[in-house]
C-alpha cells in the first residue's frame, strides 16, 4: 500500500505540490494524471525518496521513506521520466547492477533478464552500451531493470512516452500482469485515454493540488458537473 | 581562408566563453591570475639560478650553447607531452564534433579549428618556461637587440613542430585504431601510446648517453666548443639550429640557421595540413558511429553473476572512468603525467645532476633519516594531490546522480565506492613512482616498505578528502563531460588545502629537535596520518548527511 499524507513541497518560494493526501491499495493500477507541470514528477521523485519531504509523510507497505528509506526503497521499482540512467554501463552490466543492488538471486535473474528483454526486443543489444540505446530502448531496459526484482510497488513517470505501439502494448500488459499478482501499479500520464484503457483508481492533479480522486465511472460523471475539472479535461484532451 | 579563420575564431569563442560561468568562478578566476604573479617571479628566479650557473661553468670553453640546446630539448618533450592529451580530447573525444562535421568544411580546416584550442594551451606552456629561459640566457650572455628578435621568432614558432609532429602521428594512429573498430581497446591504447612515446624517447636518450663513458667524455666535450650541444642535439635537429642561431645571433651561420629553422617548421606545417586533409576524418567518422558487432549470447550469460553491492558499484565507477573518453583522459593520463615526468627528470639526468640514479642512492645514505623521510612524504603529497578521480567523483554522475537516490543503495556504498576508486587509481601512480624509484635507485627496502605504507595512507586521505569536497559543491549539470574538469577550481583548492595540511605537519616535525631517527619520525607521521584521515571520515560522513540527497534539486 502506499499511503500519501499531506505532503507538500516547495522549489525557491513556488509551490509544487500542496497538501497532497492519497492512499493506494495492493493489486490496482494507479493512473496519476495531469498536463504538464502539474506536479506528477515531483510527487512521484517525494516517494521514491528521490527528493526530501519537508512536510507530510510517505510510508510504503508501512515503511515511512524519510525513517527507513532503504525498506521502502526495496520494495519500489522506479522508472523515471528521463532515461538517465549510467549511460557507459552496457545493457548486461546495468541489468546485473540492478539485480545486485535488490539481491536477485543468479539462476532467476538469469531467467527473468532473458525473459524481459527478449519481450521488448532489445536481448540482442544488452551487449551494447546503453549510450548507444535509443530513446526507447533506454527506457525498455529500465523497465526490464525493474521487472527483474518483482517490485511489490512499480511507480512509473510517464512510460509510455516514446515507446513504439507494440512495446507500449507489451508494457501495458505487463502492468496489467503485475496488478494482478496483488502489487501496485502506480504511473503517471498526460494522455486520458491511456487511463481509460487501464486504471482501476486515478486521481487528477492540477497545480500541485488533487482535483479529483476516484475509479473510472465516477471520474467521467465528474466531468459533467464540475467545471474546474471540466477545463482540466480540456487540457488533457487537446494534448496530443 | 577567411572561412578558416571564422571557424577558428568560433571554435575559441565557444571554448573560452565566460557567459554561463558563475561570478564566484570568475573571481576565482581573477585570483588565479593574482596568484600567477609571484608564481612566475619565483619561476624566473629559479630558472635564473639554473641558467646562471650553467652558463658560468660552460661557457669558459665555448659550451653556452648546451643550456640552449637542452633548453629547446626539455621544451620540445614537455610540448608533446602536453600535446598529445588535449589533441586526443580536441581532435576526437570532444562531443561537440559531431556538430562540426556537418559543415561544408574541408578536413584540414576543421582539424585547424579543433587545433586552436591545444595550441593556446601550448604558449601558456611555453610562456612559463621557454620565454624566461631565453630572456635569463640573454642577459647572461649580455647579447644585443637582434638576439631578443631572434629569440623572439624562435619562441614564436617552438610549439609548432612538437604539435604538428604529435598530430600527425596521432592522427595516424587513430586512422589505423578506427580500422580495427573496437572502440573500447582503441581509447586505452591512445592513453598508453603517450607513454611508450615518452618512454621511447627517454631510452634512446639514455641509450646514446650511456653508451660513452660519461665522465671522460663530457670533459672532451667540454672542451670542443658546442662540443655538448653536438651530443645532446643529435635526435632533435631543430634545437640545434635554435641553439646556434641564438648563441652566435650576429653571424652569417646565425642567420643561416634561423632562416632553415623557419623552412623546416613550415614543411612540417604544410605536412601537417596534408595530413590532417588525408587523416582526420577517416579517424573521427567511425568514432561516433559504434560499431555493430556480432551479437555473443554466451557473453552475456557469462556475465550474470551475483556480487556484492560496494563491489559492483566500484566496478561501476572503473568502467565509467575507463570507458568515458574524457575521464579516460583526464583522469588515468592525467594521474600518469607526474610519474612520467619523474622518470623523465631521473633518465635524463642520467650523467650526474641532482636528481641522477646514483646520487638520489647517495643522497639517501647522505640525508638524515629523518628528513629523507619528510621529503619523500612531501614529494608523495605533490604527486597524489591533484587526484581527478576523487575530485570528480560525484561531479562524473552528471544528470544520472538522482539513480543512487531512489535504489536502496546506503549514501555510504555509493561514496566509498567512488573512494575506492579514486584510490585505486592513485594506485597506478604510486606503483609507477615506486617500481622506477626501487629499480633506478637504490632505496633500501625498509625505507621503500615505509614509503609506501605512508602512500598508501596518504593516497586514501586525499581520495577521501577529494570526493568530500566534490560532494560539497558537484558540478551535475553538464552536457559535456570536459565540464566536469573545465572551469572548477576544486582541483586547485584541493591541492591547496592538502599542501596546507600536510605541509604544516611536515615542517613541524622537520623543525623539531625530540624526534629523530626513520622509525620515530615515521612512527609520528603514520600515526599524525591515521588521525589525519579519521578526521577526513567524519567530515565526509557530515557532508553525506547535509548534500547528499540535495545537490541534484
Ligand atoms: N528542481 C526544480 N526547481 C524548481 N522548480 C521545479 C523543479 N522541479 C520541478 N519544478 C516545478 O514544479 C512544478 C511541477 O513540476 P513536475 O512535477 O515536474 O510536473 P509534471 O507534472 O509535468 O511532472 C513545475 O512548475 C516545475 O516548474
Ligand atoms: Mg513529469
Amino acid at each position: 500500500m502506499i499511503d500519501i499524507q499531506q505532503v507538500t513541497k516547495e522549489f525557491s518560494g513556488k509551490t509544487a505540490v500542496k497538501n497532497l493526501s492519497l492512499t493506494v491499495e495492493d493489486g490496482k493500477i494507479f493512473g496519476f494524471l495531469g498536463p504538464n507541470g502539474a506536479g506528477k514528477s515531483t510527487t512521484i521523485k517525494m516517494i521514491t525518496g528521490i527528493l526530501p519531504i519537508e512536510q507530510g509523510k510517505i510510508t510504503i507497505n508501512g515503511f515511512d521513506i524519510t525513517e527507513h528509506p532503504l525498506e521502502a526503497k526495496k520494495r519500489i521499482g522506479y522508472v523515471p521520466d528521463r532515461s538517465d540512467v549510467f549511460l557507459r554501463l552496457k545493457g548486461i552490466e546495468y541489468l546485473n547492477f540492478i539485480a545486485d543492488v535488490y539481491d536477485v538471486p543468479t539462476d532467476i535473474r538469469k531467467k527473468r533478464i532473458e525473459y524481459y528483454a527478449k519481450s521488448f526486443g532489445i536481448y540482442e543489444s544488452l551487449n551494447d552500451h546503453i549510450l548507444t540505446y535509443s530513446h526507447g530502448m533506454r527506457q525498455k531496459i529500465v523497465i526490464s531493470g525493474v521487472l527483474l526484482h518483482e517490485p511489490e510497488v512499480w511507480i512509473l513517470d510517464e512510460p509510455l512516452t516514446g515507446l513504439d505501439p507494440k512495446s507500449s502494448y507489451t508494457l501495458k500488459e505487463m502492468m496489467r500482469e503485475h496488478a494482478n499478482k496483488g502489487n501496485i501499479v502506480f504511473f503517471s500520464t498526460h494522455v486520458l485515454e491511456v487511463v481509460e484503457q487501464l486504471c482501476d483508481e486515478v486521481a487528477i492533479i492540477n497545480n500541485g493540488h488533487i482535483e479529483f480522486l476516484g475509479n473510472m465511472s465516477e471520474m467521467k460523471q465528474q466531468f459533467q458537473e464540475d467545471d474546474n475539472l471540466e477545463k482540466v479535461f480540456l487540457e488533457l484532451t487537446q494534448n496530443e | 581562408m577567411n572561412k578558416t579563420w571564422k571557424l577558428v575564431r568560433t571554435i575559441v569563442k565557444m571554448q573560452f566563453s565566460l557567459a554561463g560561468k558563475s561570478t564566484s568562478e570568475q573571481i576565482g578566476y581573477a585570483f588565479l591570475f593574482i596568484f600567477a604573479i609571484p608564481f612566475s617571479i619565483f619561476i624566473f628566479y629559479a630558472i635564473d639560478g639554473i641558467v646562471g650557473g650553467l652558463y658560468n661553468i660552460l661557457e669558459p670553453a665555448g659550451n653556452e650553447s648546451f643550456i640552449l640546446g637542452l633548453l629547446f630539448i626539455s621544451m620540445f618533450v614537455v610540448l608533446i607531452l602536453v600535446s598529445v592529451g588535449s589533441i586526443l580530447s580536441s581532435f576526437y573525444f570532444a562531443e561537440d564534433i559531431e556538430s562540426f562535421l556537418s559543415l561544408p568544411y574541408h578536413p584540414f580546416q576543421i582539424m585547424l579549428g579543433k587545433s586552436a584550442v591545444p595550441f593556446i594551451t601550448l604558449y601558456v606552456t611555453n610562456a612559463a618556461v621557454l620565454a624566461p629561459g631565453l630572456i635569463v640566457f640573454g642577459m647572461h650572455s649580455g647579447s644585443g637587440v637582434l638576439y631578443y628578435i631572434y629569440a623572439l621568432i624562435l619562441w614564436t614558432v617552438t610549439p609548432v613542430l612538437p604539435f604538428v609532429l604529435t598530430a600527425i602521428i596521432v592522427m595516424y594512429g587513430m586512422r589505423f585504431l578506427n580500422l580495427s573498430k573496437n572502440k573500447d581497446r582503441m581509447k586505452i591504447f591512445a592513453g598508453l601510446f603517450t607513454f611508450i612515446f615518452i618512454i621511447g624517447i627517454n631510452i634512446v636518450l639514455r641509450m646514446n648517453n650511456s653508451s660513452t663513458d660519461a665522465g671522460e667524455d663530457l670533459a672532451c666535450l667540454i672542451e670542443e666548443q658546442n662540443g655538448l650541444l653536438n651530443t645532446i642535439t643529435t635526435f632533435f635537429p631543430t634545437a640545434y639550429l635554435h641553439s646556434i642561431t641564438l648563441t652566435d645571433p650576429v653571424s652569417a651561420r646565425g642567420f643561416l640557421f634561423l632562416v632553415l629553422s623557419l623552412i623546416i617548421i613550415a614543411c612540417a606545417f604544410v605536412l601537417y595540413l596534408t595530413a590532417g586533409q588525408k587523416l582526420y576524418f577517416k579517424g573521427v567518422l567511425g568514432l561516433s558511429g559504434g560499431s555493430k558487432k556480432k551479437f555473443d549470447e554466451e557473453k552475456i550469460t557469462k556475465k550474470i553473476k551475483q556480487s556484492n553491492v560496494l563491489f559492483i558499484s566500484w566496478v561501476r565507477e572503473m568502467r565509467t572512468i575507463f570507458r568515458t573518453p574524457t575521464f579516460f583522459t583526464q583522469i588515468i593520463v592525467q594521474s600518469l603525467v607526474f610519474p612520467v615526468l619523474f622518470i623523465v627528470v631521473i633518465l635524463f639526468d642520467s650523467n650526474g645532476g641532482d636528481f641522477s640514479i646514483s646520487s638520489l642512492g647517495s643522497m639517501v645514505e647522505e640525508i638524515e633519516p629523518k628528513r629523507f623521510i619528510l621529503a619523500m612524504t612531501g614529494f608523495t603529497v605533490f604527486a597524489l594531490g591533484i587526484n581527478p578521480a576523487s575530485i570528480s567523483s560525484i561531479s562524473r554522475d552528471g544528470k544520472s546522480w538522482f539513480n543512487h537516490l531512489y535504489m536502496p543503495i546506503k549514501a555510504e556504498t555509493v561514496i566509498m565506492s567512488k573512494v575506492w576508486a579514486a584510490f585505486c587509481i592513485n594506485l597506478l601512480t604510486l606503483l609507477v613512482i615506486g617500481a622506477v624509484a626501487f629499480i633506478f635507485a637504490n632505496i633500501p627496502i625498509g625505507i621503500g616498505v615505509i614509503w609506501f605504507g605512508m602512500s598508501l595512507i596518504i593516497n586514501w586521505i586525499t581520495s577521501v578528502a577529494g570526493t568530500t569536497l566534490d560532494l560539497y559543491t558537484p558540478n551535475l549539470q553538464w552536457t559535456d563531460e570536459r565540464e566536469v574538469f573545465k572551469g572548477r577550481l576544486i582541483g586547485i583548492l584541493a591541492l591547496i588545502i592538502e599542501v596546507v595540511v600536510f605541509g604544516s605537519i611536515i615542517l613541524f616535525l622537520w623543525n623539531v629537535d625530540w624526534l629523530e631517527g626513520l622509525w620515530m619520525t615515521s612512527s609520528i607521521l603514520t600515526a599524525a596520518f591515521i588521525l589525519l584521515s579519521f578526521v577526513c571520515h567524519l567530515i565526509l560522513k557530515k557532508v553525506i548527511r547535509t548534500h547528499y540527497y540535495s545537490i541534484h534539486q
